[in-house]
This record gives structure tokens, sequence and C-alpha cells, in this order.
């Protein structure tokens, strides 16, 4: 199991050059003047505001020059400084880290509550139900999230007044009721960045309740006396695979809808930063987002894979036998 | 089965109409005319030539108009954010422009960059994840690492960071999405040729002297064309829903050309005191998905 482990790991650390080498790629080898990008091909830069640009982008001194020591600099957690108001990019990310991973888990867990028993329904009830399953899901998974996001916040924050419009709430209010706030801001955010996730989600689960609600495994339970929830408890640890392996699926959606909804409800995270950076041409800051999304994807099926074979008993078998899980 | 195919082909004829329409869009909507005789006698077309700014010469005479006499660009600050009206069908925008004429117009571009990113992205992954399949050894763990490392980037971030160092405009778009898209594309296709590779149909090809990559693209592709339309319905979802995000960010298409994520933002300013410009891109986006998912399930479910 250990060396299982380890050498998951060590698979994943020639992608994780390659992620560096990407993202150093995109915004370094493109045959484009950074200089020339910057003034935007309108007003020539100022003499003072281009050498202060030439220093911090070093475009004379060669690239791979430029990758050894942007890549060394990452080694120490140094991500260079911020083009547009010179302070370090990591404190800029750490400023807004929290409230994406806020955002983000809640989405995750929002995914996870509303998908699985939609999945069930879809899988298990014949009829009503699971027609009106079906066609929510339909809607949802055409509705593209950034309308949806317009739509209820119109209806729900200015319309209704239900909830508040945007940004996070003051924040200085003691204790339990700036929790609350937060809450109150959190909903709607939230239910966006979920949106899409739910028809995914559902999806996936119906297909993984249906292949491993087989009837013979069925009618054998009944048999047994078991119905409803217990008879979903009995056939839970064998469903955790599928939804294990669901996470994997759900980052990489989550780490892109954030922009949108964050720019849409003027959530001050790391979606927002990102804007900011592509629309101010802030290389290094673009640069260390696209790195930690990459990051966070990778992470994700990392995860995924290390905590299957700890779960499922089959797969630690074959861990056991020195075969490759992913197959 | 058979239901699941006609299904299929409901959800592609509706798609082929949309297309159609998106196409015609110049002949359909446009303030000028489709046939005209100019001062020396000649037939012209105007309406073909009206997005590369040929201003109408006075002198020429109209023979055919197009069923809609509208312009996507001209603004009429007479008649800024007008409800839907015999006129207007769509009603009008903030800058007075209809805004039907701005959504066919604007099914082009999202029409462009779906179905080119989505090309673009299954010719690059078939040639990756081919040699990939095909090769084996080194050349295989070299480039699934390749693959596996452009999979972790998602594609928005990837078409975001493009557009930082300068990359706008239409083809910059198509092309940042295509690569956003291709590890999907590229997975399937190694998947793919190792699965087939060893079966009969490859021995007795290259048995009848076809070369590996040849017997690659004329034996095994076909055989998994099903599957491939299943992943490119799926992927032209993805392009346009990518494409109307970023235009809706203001990182899409340059402002005045019109794409339905361009004008829900748009429409968002005004959304106090109108509901249609942002009512009806969201119309016409969801239809469009819906179709395109519709298309993808019945087909993959059809196989």
């Amino acid at each position: 199991m250990t060396g299982y482990i380890l050498r998951r790991a060590l698979v994943t650390l020639p992608t994780l050059l390659g992620i560096t080498l990407v993202a150093f790629a995109i915004l370094n080898l493109l045959p484009t003047d950074p200089l020339l990008t910057w003034s935007d091909g309108t007003a020539p830069l100022s003499a003072e505001a281009a050498s202060r640009l030439r220093d911090a982008l070093q475009p004379d001194s060669g690239p791979v020059t430029r990758y050894a020591t942007w890549l060394f600099g990452l080694l120490r957690f140094d991500l260079g400084r911020s083009l547009r108001d010179g302070r370090p990019v990591t404190a800029v990310l750490a400023e807004a880290l929290p409230w994406t991973l806020v955002l983000n888990l809640s989405a995750l867990a929002a995914i996870y509550a509303v998908g699985l028993p939609l999945g069930w329904i879809g899988a298990r009830r014949r009829g009503g139900a699971a027609a009106a399953g079906r066609a929510l899901l339909l809607i949802l998974s055409v509705v593209p999230p950034f309308a949806a996001a317009l739509l209820l916040q119109r209806l729900l924050a200015v319309r209704l007044g239900l909830l508040p419009l945007q940004g996070t709430g003051a924040g200085d209010a003691p204790g339990v009721a700036a929790g609350v706030d937060l809450l109150r801001h959190l909903v709607l955010p939230t239910t966006c960045l979920a949106l899409a996730g739910w028809a995914y989600a559902a999806r996936y689960a119906r297909a993984a309740f249906r292949a491993i609600l087989a009837p013979e495994a069925l009618a054998a339970a009944r048999a047994r006396g078991l119905h409803g929830i217990s008879l979903a408890r009995h056939f839970a640890p064998n469903s955790a695979l599928p939804f294990v392996w669901m996470v994997a699926g759900i980052v990489p959606a989550l780490v892109s809808g954030s922009v949108v909804i964050e720019a849409i409800f003027s959530w001050p995270g790391l979606g927002q930063v990102l804007l900011r950076g592509v629309e101010g041409r802030d290389y290094p800051l673009v640069m260390a987002l696209m790195l930690l999304s990459a990051v966070t994807v990778l992470a994700g099926q990392l995860v995924a894979d290390l905590v299957l074979p700890a779960i499922d008993p089959r797969l630690r078998d074959l861990v056991a036998r020195d075969e490759n899980v992913r197959g | 089965m058979s239901v699941d195919r006609r299904g299929a082909r409901a959800g592609i004829a509706v798609l082929a109409a949309g297309c159609a329409v998106a196409l015609l869009a110049p002949l359909l909507v446009n303030d000028r005319p489709i046939m005209a005789r100019n001062r020396t006698g000649r037939i012209i077309f105007p309406a073909l030539r009206a997005d590369r700014g040929v201003a109408p010469r006075s002198g020429d005479e109209p023979l055919l108009w197009p069923p809609i006499r509208r312009s996507w660009r001209d603004v009429d600050l007479a008649a800024t954010l007008q409800p839907p009206s015999a006129r207007h069908l769509f009603g009008t925008d903030l800058l007075g422009r209809d805004l039907m004429a701005r959504m066919l117009h604007g099914a082009r571009i999202s029409l462009a960059v779906g179905l080119g990113a989505t090309l673009l992205a299954l010719g690059l992954g078939i040639i990756l994840g081919g040699a990939a399949g095909l090769r084996g050894a080194g050349t295989d763990l070299l480039l699934s690492r390749a693959i596996e490392t452009l999979s972790c980037f998602p594609p928005f971030i990837l078409v975001m960071a493009l557009q930082a160092v300068g990359g706008g405009g239409l083809g910059a778009m198509v092309l940042a999405i295509a690569i956003g898209r291709t590890a999907a594309a590229a997975r399937f296709a190694r998947s793919e040729t190792i699965r087939w590779r060893g079966t009969g149909v490859w021995i007795a090809a290259r048995a009848a002297g076809a070369s590996r990559p040849g017997a690659a693209l004329r034996h095994l592709l076909p055989l998994v064309s099903g599957p491939l339309a299943v992943q490119a319905a799926f992927g032209v979802t993805h392009a346009i829903l990518l494409e109307s995000s970023l235009s809706f960010l203001g990182l899409g298409v340059p402002a005045p050309v019109p794409s339905w994520g361009a004008i829900l933002a748009e429409g968002r300013g005004s959304l106090d005191v109108a509901w249609w410009p942002t009512v009806f891109p969201c119309l016409g986006l969801a239809l469009t998905l819906a179709a395109l998912s519709w298309a993808g399930e019945r087909l993959s479910s059809a196989d």
C-alpha cells in the first residue's frame, strides 16, 4: 500500500513539471511583445514605465534563464510581484484564497447533497418522480450558469429582496450575526455555481446506482427484509467508489465556473483576481493562477486515486497484486 | 433503439435548421438589399458584402430585399430599449440596435467557434492520442504525460491566459478553446487505438499492406465514428458555453461583433428596465444547448 502511494505520487511529478512548463510557455513564448501588448498599441509607454516593465519581465534574458529563475522562485513559494501594484503575488493570492475556498467547498457540498438524491430517484423510481427528475436535469444542463445567475439574482435579490445582491457582507457584526450574514451572502453564488454540477452529478449517480443495484443483488437484499433507508445503507459502501471518482470530474468545472460566478456576485475570490490579472495583463499573477488551478485539478485526481483503494477492499487487492488501478 | 435514432435525428434536424439560419443570417436580416443593379447596370449583391464594411452606394437600384430590413450594428438613439414589437421582433438594445438582427449574426459566431474549435480539437486529439496508442512504449509514456498535463488545465483558464498575452480575435479564441479540449479527444483516441490494435480488422489491414497510421485512419476511425460523433456533440456544447461565458466577461470576440454572451453582458446593465436584451439570448443559448445535448445523448444511447 505504501509502495502504491509512493508510486502514484511519483507519477505526478513529471506532470507537475509539465504544468509549470505549459503555464510558463503560454505567457512567455508566444510571439507577442509584452511591451507592445501592455500599451495595447495605442499610446506608447513612457520611458520610465517601459524600463520598469523590462525590469520585471526581463524580456532580453532568454526563455530558459527566465524559466529557471521562475521555477527556483516557485520552490521558495516566491511567485514574483504583481505588475500592477507591486505586491507579492503570494500575498494577493492568500488574500483571495479563503473566499474561493468557502464558495467552492459549499458548492461541492451542495452538488453532492442534491445530485446524489436526484440520481437515486432517477435510478430507483419509475413514473412521475423520475420524469420530474429528468425534466429538472434537462433544464439544469442547458441553462448556462451565468444566465441562470443573472436571472436568479434578479428574481431573489432585486424583486423579492430575500437575499443579498452581491458581495460577502460587512463582516463587522459580532459572532453569530456575522456568520449568518455570510451564509445569506453565500446562498446565491453557491446555488449558481452548483447548478451545472447537479446535472452532471445526478446523471453520474443515476448510472452508478443502476450498475450497483443489479436486480439479483436487490432481490437478495429485499428477501432479507431490507427496504427504504436500510436498503440504501446496505448498498452505500459499494456506491462510494464512483462518487469519490466524481470529485475528479467536478473540480475543473468548479475552478472555471467560479470565475464567472465571482464576477457576477462581486465575490472577492481568486476568480476575480484572475479576471483583473487578464484584463490588466499582469503576467506573474496570471501565471501563478494557471499553475494553481492546474495543480488543484491534479490534486483532485491524486486524492481520488489515493482514497479509492483505502475504501474499497477489491482495489486494495488489485494494488497488492501490483496492478495499475486506473487500467 | 429506433426511438433513440429518431430522437437523435430530431435533435440534429433542429441543429441543422439553426445552422442554416445562422449561415444565411446576412440574407435574412440586413439593411442592404440582397440583389441590386449598380449605375453601370451590373447586378451586385450588397448583403453578402456587408460584413466587410463596404458602404452601400446611393446610385444602386435595389432589386431584392431581405425579409427583415434591419441592421445588426446601426445605432439608433431614437429607439433605445424598445420592447418587442412588429418592427423589432425581439426589441432593441441600449443603443437602439435590433436584437433579433444581432442574435442571428451572433449565432454565426457561436457556430463558428463551436464547430471550429471542436473539429480542431478532434483533429489534434486524434493525432496525439493515435500516435501514443500506435507507437506504444516510450512515445506512449511521453505523450500520455503530455496529454495528462494538458488535461489539468481547465479550458476556461487556458483561454483566459491566452487572452492575457494579447490573443484577442476570433481565430485565437477558436485555437484556445481547441487546445483546452484536445486532452479529452486525445485520451479517447489513445484508448480506442489500443483497444482495436491487434484485433482482426487491424491485422487484416496491415497484412493488406496498409501503413500503421494509414490502417488507423482508414480502418479504425470509421469503427469509432459513433462515439466520436457523441464526443463532437458534447464538444460543441462545451465550446459554445465557453465562448459565451468569455464574451460575457468581456474577453470574447472584440466589441462591435455580436456574440450571445456579449449581448447578455450588455443587456445586464439595463435589466432594471428591460427584460428582452437578457431573456432572448438566454433562451437562444438554452435551446441550442438543449438540442445539442439531446442529440449527443440520443446518439450515445443509440449505439
